[in-house]
């Protein structure tokens, strides 16, 4: 007799589910069915269990241990990495500026593809060519993007200040260092969260904006309240994945900022950290407690959201 | 409604796959194939416009793979190897994976036990591979040898090859640091070039004569160890680190003397502010006709001479000294010919460092402009090999005073640490005399661990 599993029960609470059927005996049919399922999703299921369930489960597992070289002689430590964690200022300050740069990059970059998305829907000239415009900077690797945007920054030679005559250390001063890094993050991912709000735009049937418009609503008034209650579930899916991507954040930081730069401190982020421990000082235990502690906070900031979700987010 | 199942599960399963990656790449253990396709993050983007390594390399039998990590040595070595080949009959032929991916990847084949037949070894990491055993031992090998003899070599390089009293690698190069210098700029503000008569007072004197509104005198970030306040502090008569690696020598009054010749530099003018030189590199200043001197290493000879400006306008000489010329110091370091100690091919990776070790191929590494040899009096040959520069500068430098490269077991955790605390003292933020003690109370406490 098979069990109602729990989220069977959850699905079932929440009306997502109105009758599971429970039948005593399957057919043959649904017996190759269901082999022949689990064939078609073998491939995914393998690569993911290999590249991410099992490195990550072994993550965890490292973040007990102090690591000896080369995968040889490991100690277990049990929970000393993360006492050391709780008291490190270095960790702290790597997840305020983590948090800092998230801060500003997602709900910039959420805003600002939304207005690019609500125009580049309407029937105007060079329409494609706008939308390949804002793709663009997401096709261009992240490397190249950073080391066109240090020399943008320069101070002393950057395009930036030249243009305005201006001396802003953008990149070297630990005040706005981290926010001049967001601001490249934002420029690279419009395009990406551009594509997906147009994707949401395509299912806003026309009618309720015809009908808004008779009633002499204003285009400012008709994306208020048509437009983003009726992409709210795409919304929500953009801030939750950007959320995860921008506590992520390393490539820019990496390739803009170095150890002779004064804003390093206050623009290393949490994945750097983690670099920096397992990578270049070889200390991959407490690198391994860094990243759980990562993890940790963003499965958080999205249990959160899927909380929050129910009062914003409307299905259909 | 559908949809609603649709979005939790697609958010749900994103986070579960994108915290999958993000753990990824902690996991160096277990399965090496993993981790040698999936490079560390770093390494991905900074080599993405090229195209990424996907390993190390790996021992296959009957053919020699060899490892390097700079592209410019690869056609004079690879000249020199085929020599090799056609002697022995055997092909070797070299992989170039750049700096930051190499250390990533060795570490991956090392722990996998797959390394390439031969490779370049550091200071940076040699004592843990030694320590490790995954370097073939090869002083039975080189006292069997007619060709290898140690007491030719530079002796800092032979040493930092030992462990336990055993040989783990040949030394292959040696490199000096030496005053890099914009002719133009001399010429314009009137200055003579630099000579072997200059000191160190001189230098910062004539750096500030260099100065005015387009340009500095010199230039020099915290992270110019080697190519910076390491050179003054050993000819000032301080030391970074102890002899038995167990103390730091940061606070010795000659120490900080040394590194404050060039605070007061930047705190007068004569030196750009740390902001600049921490988004513009000294050497980077210099090719750009910014500054009028910068200290440099001999690695960085193919950059300049690349450089169309620096080729035109540049020269270089050797450093200055602090009272007499016999305290005239350069801060050496050199690399290794190592072998894996479990290559299926051990016999052949011998021969072939045998042979790259040997007096034949040092003198034509250096004839080829390849490197300065590590093989004594060998590199003669070198002094020609780039016309647009008088490279005495660099080769008269392995008279003066040669100190070898301040390390000890994880020489990056006290030397990052270092770097960071010096940015106080070059905005002025904390006097010197501060900072270099803080750096050696905390790097005592560092070298306490190891």
């Amino acid at each position: 007799m098979p069990r109602d599993y729990p989220w069977v029960c959850l699905f079932k609470k929440n009306g997502l589910v109105k009758e599971v059927y429970v039948k005593k005996k399957a057919s043959s049919r649904e017996k190759s069915e269901f082999i022949w399922g689990w064939i078609f999703i073998l491939p995914t299921m393998l690569g993911l269990i290999v590249l991410n369930i099992y490195p990550m489960i072994d993550t965890i597992r490292q973040s007990f241990y102090k690591t000896g070289d080369f995968g040889k002689g490991n100690v277990f430590v049990g929970l000393k990495n993360y006492e050391k964690v709780l008291g490190d200022s270095e960790v702290w300050q790597a997840l305020w500026n983590t948090v800092k740069y998230a801060i500003v990059e997602v709900p910039f970059s959420i805003v600002i593809a939304l207005l690019l998305a609500v125009m580049l829907n309407k029937k105007i000239k060079g329409r494609d060519v706008f939308r390949t415009i804002f793709f663009l900077p997401m096709v261009v690797a992240p490397a190249a993007i950073a080391m066109v945007w240090k020399w943008l920054y320069n101070s002393n030679f950057g395009l930036i200040n030249n243009t305005f005559h201006i001396k802003v250390n953008w990149i070297s001063d630990p005040k706005i260092a981290i926010y001049s890094i967001a601001v490249i993050g934002i420029w690279s991912v419009i395009g990406y969260n551009m594509v997906l709000f147009l994707a949401g735009l395509q299912e806003v049937p026309r009618d309720y904006y015809e009908a808004a418009a008779l009633d002499g609503a204003s285009g400012w008034q008709q994306l208020i309240n048509i437009t983003i209650p009726l992409i709210s579930p795409t919304i929500f899916f953009v801030l939750v994945t950007r959320i995860i991507a921008a506590m992520q954040v390393f490539d820019l930081i990496y390739m803009l900022i170095d150890l002779n730069n004064p804003a390093w401190k206050k623009t290393e982020s949490l994945v750097f950290l983690f670099y920096k421990y397992s990578f270049e000082q070889s200390k991959k235990g407490y690198g391994a407690t860094v990243i759980v502690v990562l993890l940790a906070v963003i499965l958080m900031l999205t249990i959160l959201q899927l909380i929050g979700q129910k009062k914003w987010v409307h299905y259909e | 409604m559908k949809k609603k199942v649709v979005a939790i599960m697609l958010s749900a399963f994103t986070v579960l796959s994108m915290m999958g990656c993000g753990g990824g790449a902690a996991a160096p253990a277990g399965d090496t194939e993993t981790v040698a396709e999936e490079p560390a993050p770093a390494a991905e983007e900074a080599s993405a416009e090229k195209e990424a390594p996907q390993s190390i390399g790996k021992s296959v039998e009957g053919e020699l793979s060899v490892t390097i990590w700079d592209e410019g040595q690869r056609p004079g070595l690879q000249e020199i190897i085929d020599d090799w080949s056609a002697q022995s009959g055997v092909k070797a032929t070299i992989q170039v994976v750049d700096w930051n991916d190499y250390w990533t990847l060795l570490e991956a084949g090392a722990t996998g036990g797959e390394l390439p037949d031969v490779f370049w070894m550091h200071s940076n990491v040699a004592q843990k591979y030694m320590e490790n055993d995954l370097l073939l031992d090869l002083t039975d090998k080189i006292a069997a040898s007619d060709k290898i003899d140690m007491a030719n070599y530079y002796d800092g390089i032979v040493k930092l090859y030992q462990s336990d009293g055993k040989q783990y690698a040949v030394p292959k190069d040696i490199d000096t640091i030496a005053l890099w210098y914009n002719k133009t700029i001399f010429d314009e503000m009137g200055v003579p070039y630099p000579d072997d008569t200059w000191t160190w007072e001189d230098f910062a004197a004539n750096a500030k004569k260099l100065t005015n509104d387009d340009h500095w005198g010199y230039a020099i970030a915290p992270g110019n160890n080697q190519e910076g306040y390491y050179n003054t502090i050993y000819s000032m008569g301080g030391y970074v680190i102890s002899e038995d690696k167990k103390t730091s020598g940061m606070d010795d009054p000659n120490s900080i003397k040394a590194v404050k010749l060039f605070t007061d530099m930047i705190a007068d003018g004569s030196c750009p502010d740390l902001a600049t030189v921490s988004e513009t590199a000294p050497n980077e200043l210099l090719c750009a006709g910014k500054v009028a001197m910068s200290i440099n290493g001999s690695w960085m000879l193919a950059g300049y001479r690349d450089n169309e400006y620096a080729a035109a306008n540049c020269d270089v000489a050797v450093l200055p000294y602090t009272s007499t010329p016999a305290d005239r110091v350069s801060i050496y370091n050199g690399l290794g010919w190592a072998a894996a100690a479990n290559g299926k091919n051990t016999d052949a990776a011998w021969s072939l460092i045998e042979y790259l070790g040997s007096k034949e191929a040092q003198i034509k590494q250096a004839e080829l402009g390849v490197t300065m040899s590590a093989y004594m009096g060998t590199s003669d040959a070198w002094v020609n090999s780039v016309p647009a520069f008088d490279l005495n500068g660099h080769m008269k430098m392995l008279d003066a005073k040669l100190v070898f490269r301040p390390y000890s077991r994880d020489t990056t955790v006290w030397e990052d640490m270092m770097i960071e605390k010096l940015q106080d003292a070059w905005t002025g933020e904390k006097p010197v005399e501060d900072v270099c003690k803080d750096i050696a109370a905390e790097m005592n406490a560092d070298l306490a661990e190891e």
